[in-house]
């Protein structure tokens, strides 16, 4: 997947607003491979909406969002899960981690399935993040903080062609999301992918090519 | 698999799941014995003719003094067999063709210099009312061997009867058919030598029979042209506990031979409380499916969060709907061969009793049930499996 392309999309719920000021919604926008975007905006403007859009978890916007000229609601429950594990990789604002799994496990489950990483990189990733002391806790045992990283850690751990962080420092300190930077930059490098975060305040410095405001 | 594993079997009732493997195991060896003690026991009532088919009666006119003295025929004309077609309780109806010619058999032993000798007659029915293997139940014209069936009692006439009064070797039936006759049949100024050869015996059907193609044949041979009304009709009926039939019968002044009425009445009083049986098995088999279902169903919607981040992780509702549809079909498989070895282990007590009243009983074996509960088993496990699959599909639509 090479690009991805809006076509004057907009939320349902946002039907009956007049949206101007947005560069996304109602708008054309092409993301494409190997560059940097941020996506800034202000809570209740959609942000994570757009993201479970490009993910396939919801459907409920107009206009039409295309991955190479394909149009994703065309695309079946087998497409999907395979975008999944081959080419498109979500952070999740809400993290979506298993709390009965340690934080290894929770990074093993999505790995057992890419086999993209060997336990080896990931145990270095942990140690990169600061919390290779928290490998075997429960992830319900975590600070938010702590998880934010294993869930980053986790959507790491997969090929991909573009890569979606939804707010991925809002609880991390400085120098952590410093550390994240560095990482995002060197394995999107390595994949030459391109990056899409998203942010309310504080966002992650990052070379960005685009800056948008939602 | 195992984390997966580890994170979907949270949340599984074990009470819930005992119960299914209860009332499940319980409906299976309903079913599953009732069939085996239908298949087993069933020949008893049947007397097994394997040549002959099933639900059939022999019917002839009551023989009375009067009638004798009287000369009153006892052969059926044309309309009265058309008329019992036409009733309710008739299947088909076939007629009993004598032969018009003299026979005489012989049957000998060189090595034993013995040489029985005897006058005795033909008789045939239409080839579909005999269930034996066709090939066989053809005359041969180069060889001139013609294929019998006799009565079973003939040979215990001889065996307990004649062979034991004069110290006569006992001849088994497999020997019998190894044994051929001579057989001499003389009419129309003629007089011509066969071989016969005794394919099968019969508990059922008091003649001596012979293939229908082969009695047409020699009566033109052997018999001036005159048509003869026949004395005997076999009729196949729907079902032979049917109070019409005897209503009928009773009207008409004919009798069916012996109480052949009553085995037929017999197992079909059987295969009805076998029906009942079965159809209780059958309803607990469903509604311990419906316990499983419920319990599955519980459990994913239980587990519906974890289900749903698997499937945003990349995992593929197949992937997703495995660890179950491994579970239940377990389930299943274990209920499976446990029904079938109480099968197994409660046949083995009845048949000992059965055995001992019944002893020339032939023993079936468990592969008819291993048949029927396998087929269970697999219905009962694919209806799982996909329900299962379109309850995870139904996550991602609701997603």
């Amino acid at each position: 997947m090479d690009n991805i392309y809006l076509q004057q999309t907009l939320p349902q719920v946002f039907a009956d607003f007049n949206i101007t000021t947005s560069d996304i919604w109602l708008k054309s926008v092409c993301f494409n491979k190997g560059e940097f975007y941020l996506i800034e905006a202000a809570s209740g403007t959609g942000k994570s909406s757009l993201c479970s859009y490009l993910y396939g978890i919801r459907r409920d916007y107009e206009g039409s969002f295309l991955f190479d000229r394909t149009n994703i609601k065309e695309y079946s429950i087998t497409q999907w899960t395979n975008l999944r594990k081959e080419s498109l990789s979500l952070l999740f604002q809400d993290l979506r981690l298993f709390p009965e799994l340690s934080a290894l496990e929770n990074v093993l489950l999505k790995n057992n399935l890419t086999h993209f990483k060997t336990v080896k990189e990931i145990e270095s990733l942990f140690d990169a993040m600061d919390i290779k002391d928290k490998i075997n806790i429960k992830a319900g045992k975590l600070s938010f903080g702590q998880q934010q990283r294993v869930a980053f850690i986790r959507s790491l751990c997969q090929p991909f062609d573009f890569i979606l962080l939804d707010e991925p420092i809002s609880h991390l300190d400085d120098k952590n999301g410093v550390i994240m930077g560095e990482i995002i930059v060197d394995e999107a490098k390595k994949q030459q992918a391109g990056v899409i975060v998203t942010s309310i305040g504080k966002h992650i410095e990052l070379p960005y090519h685009t800056i948008l405001k939602l | 698999m195992r984390l997966i594993w580890k994170l979907l079997r949270e949340h599984i009732s074990i009470g819930q799941l005992i119960g299914f493997f209860c009332a499940n195991l319980f409906g299976m060896i309903i079913i599953l014995l009732s069939v085996q003690f239908y298949k087993d026991i069933l020949p008893l009532f049947t007397e097994g003719d394997s040549f002959m088919k099933k639900d059939y009666l022999i019917v002839s006119k009551k023989i009375s003094t009067l009638g004798t003295f009287s000369g009153k025929s006892n052969t059926f004309t044309p309309e009265e067999i058309s008329d019992l077609k036409q009733q309710s309780f008739t299947k088909t109806v076939g007629i009993f063709t004598p032969s018009q010619f003299k026979v005489s058999a012989g049957l000998g032993m060189q090595e034993a210099g013995i040489h029985l000798s005897t006058d005795m007659f033909f008789e045939a029915v239409p080839n579909e009312f005999v269930d034996i293997n066709l090939e066989k139940w053809q005359f041969d014209s180069n060889t001139k061997v013609i294929p019998i069936i006799i009565p079973r009692n003939y040979l215990n006439l001889y065996n307990f009867g004649f062979a034991q009064s004069r110290s006569l070797p006992k001849l088994s039936e497999g020997l019998m058919s190894l044994i051929e006759m001579d057989i001499t049949m003389t009419g129309n100024g003629r007089s011509e030598q066969f071989k016969g050869n005794i394919v099968g015996f019969s508990n059922r059907l008091n003649t001596i029979l012979v293939p229908a193609s082969f009695m047409d044949w020699a009566n033109k041979e052997f018999a001036s042209d005159e048509v003869s009304h026949p004395a005997r009709l076999i009729v196949e009926v729907k079902n032979p506990a049917d109070p019409t039939i005897a209503s009928y019968f009773q009207k008409n002044g004919y009798e069916s031979e012996d109480g052949k009425l009553d085995a037929g009445k017999t197992a079909y009083f059987l295969q009805l409380i076998v029906g009942i049986v079965l159809s209780i098995g059958l309803f607990i088999t469903i509604l311990s499916f419906y316990i499983l279902m419920l319990s599955i169903f519980l459990l994913l919607q239980k587990n519906t969060t974890k289900l749903e981040n698997l499937l945003l992780i990349g995992y593929s509702p197949f992937k997703v709907a495995l660890p179950y549809q491994i579970l239940t079909l377990s389930l299943n498989f274990l209920v499976f061969i446990l029904a079938i070895g109480s099968v197994y282990y409660l046949r083995s007590y009845y048949m000992e009793a059965v055995s001992m009243i019944f002893p020339q009983l032939p023993s079936n074996n468990l592969f008819p049930t291993i048949y029927i509960g396998l087929s269970l088993f697999a219905v009962v496990s694919t209806m799982n499996i996909i329900v299962i699959s379109r309850k995870v599909k139904a996550i991602w639509i609701h997603n």
